[in-house]
């Protein structure tokens, strides 16, 4: 039982390759982490996944369909969201209003804005925003702007959220915060999550199961305990870095 | 609707019936002011409801009223005019997808001069049109009255600005505000943008279309270098920003306000009222971009921020 | 009988001069506008209106003192360069101050420059009305082989032509033109290597309208001037920036010649009134097509 498949996927940008025949599978309810270096190829493979680029090669499954090469915002509306790896809010527009528009326009398409924003309350509360609701997004500080980011996306109503350095740049306290913020949205809400993350200690904590990713390949998968003493990984990054 | 979505609503009425009643107290001159403003408010909302909600600046409006003049006065005494004018409006709304389908893929400054080298490409087209057809301007005899015009302008601009308001409460507005924002971001919560895009760019030539139908009925002269004057263009964008281009009232105010200067001054210093708005425009987009109506809002607002104060340029929620 | 006239008119030296004068007025106006364009990322559509300036300066000092048009093109190389100093030094280097006011600027620039050249425009239709306006210089005809050219047309050519000559060597060998060079490429970059941007930029500002102001005394010798000129100027400007690339000086006057040749050859093959619809049929071309040769290779890569 898979909800997203991944079949020799691979892109290039001018003849490089960003990525190479990336395959892997995530059952639904599943925590999946996505890790590697930088330029190794995790948002690239976020990126062909959500539809924003379309991969040169592959194929990739969602709940049975095949989704490559569908437009971002088919893609969505079949019940994938997406973060952005620097934050891309309605800057002009309310907290609420961000998350009212995805879920007027993603997968569930509320038919009234009544619904739509009864649904936005639910998540900002969710997520801790619910003070915020009425201030412009651009008003929010950085840690603001990430939880925006996962509330928008989780208005969207997916079946499968990917997340994308959504702790990058936050304090030691807020990285706890927002750790239980989404282990909550994904109980709650029966999310499936991918999830690419820097924080080495918080893809342990969170992930059942772990990709590695290194110049556009997967080096290793496996339980946050068998990746951390594959040789590959070492060699490629832990030998060289503290955990 | 709350009490106040109640009152607001019953005083448009009574505007509107007012305004339909001009008719019996106005003279001739006052009366074509009164056409004018109605005009102009059907143009300026019908653009903001399109540029001003999705950031793509139009500076090629003129082209649609145009193309309405164009087919109104092809089909003169071919088809009754309450056929021809509509038509002429749905042929501006079938060029604007014509012309969105490649165009709108091109964003911010590059959007704003491309449509205004598509609406010179087409005057130019027209004018050869009609220098190959042996057409030095075509004069039109017997067209409906004034008070007839009048009406059906009236009902245009009463039209235009409630197409904004549905436009603005609906998922279509929610769509081209994301658009606004942010199109990357728009497209990954499901946002179809280049739908939403050709369709509220149709829609907001479908009005200006039949405005020009209108005003040639008015003129009773069809010469291209007029009916696609850019002026046009530049002063729909100039009236918008003006008022504000994203609410229902800004584009009134923003029209009010030019056919008064234009009272003032057209006759007289054309080109002194050319210039007063240049530097309106110039003065408005850099310090004031939230326009007339904004700016009240902000500054009304202003005592009582918490969560009854909305931004101004939020999604308006209906209760 | 129509094919072989057609033929011989692609021949005709006549045309090849005529495109030939027009494609060095849009030289200098591009090069100018490729300057301006590139130190500030931002469209000026008002760029046409200082031709028109440059012409009224010809016009009014020959109509009024009997100033030879040569000495005015002196002055209004000045007056073009002094404005654009004082443009710079007054708002744009305020603007690059402050990131909220350039970013406002930036979405709006074309309604700002539009709205500034619509001001231009009027202010001179009320100083000297709407009217369409000419001198007589040099309007002797030259017959040089089979090519009849007026003398002032010739006189504009060649000062145009040694004009663009010498831009070029400018920006291959001087100091500062290869400064501006690699502040159109790269401003920050520019800015790393030890270029005084600022410095530069003053001195992009003054040739960019220096340049437009030339141009616009070199057409008044040779046609008819009017407040309302300016426009189709910038707009074939635009056409040959975006068909030689930003930042490529030795492609604008590429893309002037091209232009130039469309439009001339163009409105003799078909009619005279088909020549606005070429210059804006390739303007929109060139628009959707190649948007890359307004942005730069460095920015179109990203």
């Amino acid at each position: 039982m898979t909800l997203l498949r991944l079949e020799d996927v691979g892109k290039s940008y001018g003849g490089v390759a960003a990525l190479r025949g990336l395959s892997f599978a995530v059952g639904p309810g599943e925590i999946v982490g996505l890790m590697g270096a930088n330029g190794a190829g995790k948002t690239t493979a976020f990126s062909l996944i959500a539809g924003t680029q379309r991969p040169s090669e592959g194929r990739i499954w969602f709940d049975g369909k095949r989704i490559d090469g569908k437009p971002a915002y088919a893609v969505a509306r079949l019940g994938i969201a997406r973060t952005f790896q620097i934050v891309r809010p309605f800057a002009g527009l309310t907290v609420i209003d961000n998350l009212v528009i995805a879920a007027l326009y993603g997968r569930l398409r509320e038919r009234s804005r009544g619904a739509a924003e009864a649904r936005a309350r639910e998540i900002l509360a969710e997520v801790g925003l619910a003070a915020d609701a009425t201030r412009p997004a651009e008003t929010l500080t950085l840690a603001g702007r990430k939880r925006l980011e996962v509330a928008r996306a989780v208005a969207a109503g997916p079946r499968l959220l990917l997340l994308d350095e959504v702790l990058a740049g936050l304090t030691a306290s807020e990285v706890a915060e927002a750790l239980d913020m989404i282990r909550a949205l994904h109980r709650r809400r029966r999310l499936t999550l991918v999830v690419i993350e820097h924080v080495m200690r918080a893809l342990t904590q969170l992930c059942q199961r772990i990709i590695v990713l290194h110049h556009g390949a997967k080096i290793a998968e496996g339980s946050p305990a068998e990746v951390v003493v594959d040789q590959r990984v070492i060699d490629a990054y832990l030998g060289t870095r503290k955990l | 609707m709350t009490r106040q979505g109640w009152q607001t609503g019953l005083v448009l009425v009574a505007a509107t019936a007012l305004a339909a009643a001009l008719p019996l107290a106005l003279g001739t001159y006052s009366l074509g002011v009164a056409l004018d403003l109605m005009m102009w408010i059907a143009l300026a909302e019908s653009w903001a409801m399109f540029s001003g909600l999705s950031g793509y600046v139009s500076l090629g409006h003129a082209v649609f009223y145009g193309v309405g003049a164009y087919v109104t006065v092809l089909l003169w005494q071919v088809l009754p005019l309450w056929f021809s004018v509509p038509l002429g409006g749905l042929t501006a709304a079938a060029l604007a997808l014509l012309l969105g389908w490649p165009c709108l893929r091109v964003r911010g400054p590059y959007f704003v001069i491309l449509t205004l080298g598509i609406s010179e490409f087409i005057k130019y087209a027209v004018i050869s049109t009609e220098a190959a057809l042996g057409r030095n301007g075509r004069l039109l005899i017997g067209t409906p009255s004034l008070t007839v015009l009048f009406e059906a302008m009236l009902a245009l601009a009463v039209l235009s600005m409630a197409v904004l308001q549905i436009v603005r409460s609906a998922r279509l507005g929610a769509g081209l505000l994301a658009i606004r924002e942010d199109e990357v971001a728009a497209e990954a919560v499901g946002i179809n943008a280049t739908a939403v895009k050709l369709s509220a760019f149709a829609m907001s030539a479908f009005i200006p279309g039949m405005v020009g139908g209108l005003m040639i009925l008015r003129s009773t002269y069809f010469e291209p270098m007029q009916a696609f004057s850019p002026t046009t263009s530049f002063t729909i964008v100039t009236v918008a920003i003006l008022g504000g281009s994203d609410t229902v009232a800004g584009p009134l105010l923003g029209s009010l306000f030019l056919v008064l200067l234009s009272e003032l001054l057209w006759t007289r210093a054309p080109e002194v009222y050319m210039i007063i708005l240049g530097v309106l425009l110039v003065a408005f987009v850099l310090f004031v971009p939230e326009g007339l109506v904004g700016r009240a809002g902000r500054f009304l607002r202003a005592p009582k921020p918490g969560p009854s104060s909305r931004d101004h340029r939020a999604v308006v929620i209906e209760p | 009988m129509e094919e072989v006239a057609d033929v011989s008119l692609i021949l005709s030296p006549q045309l090849l001069a005529a495109a030939l004068v027009l494609a060095a007025f849009y030289a200098l106006i591009a090069i100018g506008l490729n300057l301006v364009y590139g130190a500030m990322r931002l469209l000026n559509v008002a760029h046409g209106e200082l031709v028109m300036l440059g012409g009224y300066i010809a016009y009014w000092g020959f109509a009024r003192w009997g100033i030879s048009p040569l000495i005015s093109a002196v002055f209004a190389v000045a007056a073009g360069a002094l404005l654009g100093v004082l443009l710079y030094a007054t708002i744009i280097r305020r603007l690059f101050r402050s990131t909220r006011m350039l970013a406002r600027v930036e979405a709006n620039s074309l309604l700002v420059f539009f709205g500034v050249s619509v001001v231009i425009q009027n202010v001179m239709a009320v100083a000297f009305t709407a009217d369409q306006r000419g001198f007589s210089y040099m309007d002797g005809v030259l017959t040089i082989g089979s090519v009849r050219i007026e003398e002032n047309r010739l006189l504009a050519l060649a000062i145009a032509t040694v004009a663009c000559v010498a831009c070029a060597l400018f920006f291959r060998y001087a100091r500062s033109g290869m400064a501006m060079r690699a502040i159109i490429q790269q401003r920050e970059a520019a800015a790393l290597v030890g270029i005084d941007v600022d410095r530069i930029n003053i001195q992009v500002f003054a040739l960019g309208f220096g340049l437009a102001a030339l141009a616009g005394t070199l057409v008044s010798m040779t046609a008819q001037i009017s407040p309302f000129m300016g426009f189709p100027f910038t707009v074939s400007a635009f056409v040959i920036i975006i068909l030689g690339g930003l930042g490529n000086l030795l492609g604008s006057i590429l893309g002037a010649l091209m232009l130039a040749a469309v439009e001339v050859y163009g409105a003799a093959l078909i009619s005279p009134s088909f020549r606005s619809i070429l210059v804006y049929g390739v303007f929109i071309a060139a628009l959707l097509l190649r948007p890359q040769g307004l942005l730069g290779r460095s920015i179109a890569a990203r």
